[in-house]
């Protein structure tokens, strides 16, 4: 309490103070981008290795993919200037580029790259034998044919078009296997060493990472676009949100995100400033665990469907932050399906609670990470659930608490948030639609759906047949009936926000434009004076 | 010097083993019992259960508690501090990156508290009940009741924000980063040895701020006890009686009264010296300086057993040093321990 009442006290002071203040501006170098944000989960800058989002804006400058992903979808040339795909699998025709440290570019350094991937087998190596490729079968589908050719056969889990979709995320950067062997110790792919460092092509190298402190990145004068005009970017890790709007009020770096809703607001309509909503494909999701009474029943996970207010707290808590959607695929996507008419019913809420044999109501317990916005919705849910007869205690912890518990299956309400992997449906609901086996055995814990012990075998041959559906126009259908599908289940794993990511960029920064999937490139980055 | 005599201090020594060995025990079954997943924390939210399990296993936290507490007392022995989780370095290269950050701010903050607070607790207690005294314990008061999170976010707001009289978070302007090679791990002193007194500059207006609210934090407290020793001195005889030769009221505090506080003072001193070294969190959090009290946070935060117990340690080294350092200069200055050693 006596926290909450200092932070507003700080808040209506430094409101206050910087309405008068005079315009005092400091400057950061006009040849060099500085960021501020929470490096807090940034773990590892190994490209095969970390998965998380800070992470990924990092890696994304320093690799290069065969293929790339821009915001509408569509997919560009990287190291592969071309590629033809044919029924059995893609072949890549690489282009003349060199790594950081001057060796060429050849097709063994895409080889051993996804070898790498693979045969580490971290968290990241998920999204590729999520459709078929493995440690044991890698060698053989992935080849080259020459020096400058990789030729990737389809495992039989997946169309060409939806494993280009995979090959560009950052997971299948490829690093410079030369420099990579050389650091290997114990049989750990170098990772020890590449956790720290770069052995990339792209347009920036790793200068430095402290963690929780800085990256810097400097520009890599080999790149094949050509130097970009940024000498230097600096990562640098702010965790309070009222000291980094101070800092880029100040103009002591240029571009802002993790800022809190309050902190974010200032700077609406703000000369010199520009608020980006970068969307992320994901959602913030309301998982319940279906494992267990009351959960289990349909009826009960309808009820509390209709037991929130979708609206009210997409006003009052979202705002940059997301947009009320409860199917689990971002409104502007092709075949996206509109949002059922849950919303906040407290008569039929209570009716169905009714039928479901629970007229008394029950209690739940609802865990989440203290973060912003996830603790104003868990508050905002307990309250609304409230009404209609459910009981909801709220337990906070940090984030490995609270992921050990989701995985563990040790929760009634949970609140994790997703992101879409490539912008379709498949890539953002595949997560929320596959749970190939559901028994405690299995122990899946990576799977988000097995985390809900929510059984779904039906849709999840529905979502297996759509990623195997060659024809663009027969996947869109089968699109179509997942999302019914979905609803129909009453899911255990219920999306109730679109996730954006809002960013406060200065008008000094030019061509930034903040990317879906966390792999926004900075090579064409340029600032005025 | 009863105090320094080898027995003194080989019982000091081993004390000083025994609660250190308790420390880590106590550290390290309640670092294992937090229900937080440094494994999740390592491979990621979505890794599969294999990929899960070869982690825990190379980290050794497949084995049982005691084992896992025996291998650490193990490495310790042989002076290896283990491998953090967070940063994939060893601890100890860790560890000299983020206390000399640490340390450099203590010492400012005490030497400000010390320079300002003494004079004027002794000032304070010199005109008893007087304007200044009023004064002296309003502010020290203030001081000691303001969370350093309000200041911290204030005093930026004012002397950064506002009057831009002072650097802004971190410990220099972003383009100074990474020019400085550590050598002491002290950017002041560092930027002075490599010819960089434009660095030393900036460093300075980084460091200012931080150090001047941590400073009086420190102070309220040595300011309130330096009144209170000083009060306690004034009501002897001793003082009386050279008030009663004519003595002025200045250099009977200088020349009398100090002295007779100084051992006392040094214990003061010397505590808030250690409660500053052991890493203001907020004040890091706030000022992102890159501190042992963040870099212990953060490692608590996802269960990085090796970092907690290296930094607890450190911390606790520091402690006994502390305290040596003054029972040594409590032999050297009290008289009457003096007399005892002759």
């Amino acid at each position: 309490m006596r926290h909450i009442c200092t932070r507003l006290l700080v808040g209506a002071v430094v409101g206050a103070l910087t309405l008068t203040s005079p315009a005092a501006f400091a400057k950061t170098p006009a040849n060099q981008l500085v960021i501020a944000t929470s490096l807090a989960q940034v773990l590892s800058l190994d490209p095969h290795q970390a998965t998380e989002a800070k992470a990924n804006e990092i890696m994304a400058n320093l690799y290069d993919r065969l293929i790339s992903v821009d915001s509408s979808g569509k997919v560009s040339p990287q190291l592969a200037e071309s590629w033809e795909a044919d029924d059995k699998g893609i072949t890549f025709h690489l282009r003349e580029a060199e790594f950081a440290s001057g060796n060429p570019v050849t097709s063994a350094d895409v080889v051993y790259s996804i070898t790498r991937l693979l045969k580490m087998d971290q968290a990241s190596a998920a999204n590729l034998k999520r459709v078929g490729y493995n440690a044991g079968n890698v060698e053989k589908l992935v080849t080259a044919p020459d020096e400058k050719t990789v030729r990737i056969d389809l495992s039989g889990e997946t169309t060409s078009e939806l494993l280009l979709y995979r090959l560009a995320m950052v997971i299948a950067s490829v690093v410079d296997s030369e420099e990579v062997k050389s650091h290997e110790s114990n049989g750990d792919w170098g990772n020890g060493w590449l956790r720290t460092n770069s052995a990339g092509s792209g347009p920036f190298t790793l200068n430095r990472w402290t963690p929780n402190e800085i990256v810097i990145l400097e520009a890599n004068e080999n790149y094949v676009g050509g130097e970009p005009k940024m000498r230097r970017v600096v990562v640098r890790h702010v965790p309070e949100s009222q000291v980094e709007r101070l800092m880029l009020e100040r103009g002591d770096v240029d571009i802002a995100s993790a800022l809190s809703a309050s902190d974010l607001a200032t700077f609406n309509g703000k000369e010199g400033f520009e608020i980006q909503r970068v969307p992320t494909g994901g959602f913030y999701v309301l998982s319940m665990n279906a494992g267990k009474e009351p959960l289990s029943n349909p009826k009960v996970r309808e009820a509390i469907a209709y037991g929130i207010d979708y609206k009210g707290m997409e006003k009052a808590i979202m705002g940059p932050y997301g947009r009320a959607r409860t199917v689990p695929v971002p409104e502007n996507f092709e075949y996206a399906i509109p949002s059922p008419d849950w919303q906040l019913d407290v008569e039929k809420a209570k009716a169905l609670l009714a039928e479901a044999g629970y007229k008394d109501g029950f209690t739940l317990t609802l865990k989440t990470i203290a973060q912003t916005p996830r603790i104003d919705l868990a508050t905002a849910i307990q309250a609304s659930l409230g009404e209609i007869g459910i009981t909801v205690n709220i337990q906070q912890g940090n984030g490995s608490d609270i992921i050990a518990a989701h995985r563990a299956r040790d929760f009634d309400l949970l609140i994790p948030q997703t992101g879409a992997y490539m912008p379709n449906v498949l890539g953002s609901m595949e997560q929320f639609s596959s749970n190939p086996d559901n028994s405690r055995e299995a122990n899946n814990a990576g799977n988000f759906v097995w985390r809900s012990a929510w059984d779904i075998p039906e849709l999840t041959a529905l979502t297996a047949k759509a990623s195997l559906e060659p024809d663009s126009k027969k996947r869109g259908e089968i699109y179509v009936q997942m999302q019914e599908m979905f609803v129909a289940q009453k899911p255990a794993v219920l999306p109730l926000f679109e996730r954006f990511e809002p960013i406060v960029v200065s008008k000094r920064v030019q061509d930034y434009v903040g990317h879906p999937s966390q792999t926004t490139r900075l090579e064409g980055v340029t600032k005025t004076d | 010097m009863k105090e320094l005599s080898l027995g003194g201090l080989t019982r000091r020594l081993v004390h000083f083993a025994v609660s250190l060995f308790i420390l880590l025990c106590v550290t390290f079954v309640i670092g294992r019992v937090m229900p937080t997943d440094p494994v999740g924390a390592i491979v990621g939210e979505l890794a599969e259960p294999a990929a899960y399990e070869a982690m825990r296993a190379r980290l050794g936290l497949d084995l049982p508690l005691y084992q896992q507490f025996f291998i650490y007392l193990k490495g310790l022995l042989h002076g290896d501090l283990g491998t953090a989780i967070l940063t994939g370095n060893p601890v100890a290269r860790d560890l000299t990156q983020a206390f000399p950050a640490t340390l450099e701010l203590a010492t400012l903050a005490i030497i400000i508290s010390t320079v300002v607070g003494v004079p004027l607790g002794l000032v304070a207690a010199l005109f008893r009940d007087s304007f200044i005294d009023k004064f002296a314990r309003v502010f020290a008061l203030i001081g000691h009741s303001i969370p350093v999170f309000w200041f911290g976010i204030v005093g930026l707001v004012v002397f950064y924000a506002w009057l831009s009289l002072v650097g802004g978070p971190g410990r220099v302007d972003v383009f100074y980063e990474g020019i400085i090679e550590p050598t002491t791990g002290l950017m002041l002193v560092d930027s002075l040895l490599e010819g960089e007194p434009e660095i030393f500059w900036n460093a300075l207006s980084h460091i200012i701020l931080p150090a001047a609210i941590l400073a009086y934090m420190a102070m309220a407290y040595i300011t309130r006890m330096t009144r209170s020793f000083t009060l306690e001195q004034l009501n002897q005889d001793y003082v009386i009686a050279a008030r009663a030769k004519g003595v002025g009221p200045a250099r009977t505090v200088i020349s009398h009264v100090l002295p007779n506080i100084a051992v006392q003072l040094i214990t003061v001193l010397a505590i808030s010296y250690g409660n500053l070294l052991e890493g203001a969190v907020i004040t890091e959090i706030v000022f992102s300086w890159p501190g042992i009290g963040q870099y212990m946070t953060n490692a608590l935060m996802i269960g990085d057993m090796n970092a907690i117990l290296a930094s607890t340690i450190i911390i606790g080294f520091i402690f006994m040093f502390l305290n040596f350092a003054a029972d040594i200069a409590y032999a050297l200055l009290d008289p009457r321990t003096r007399e005892v050693a002759r």
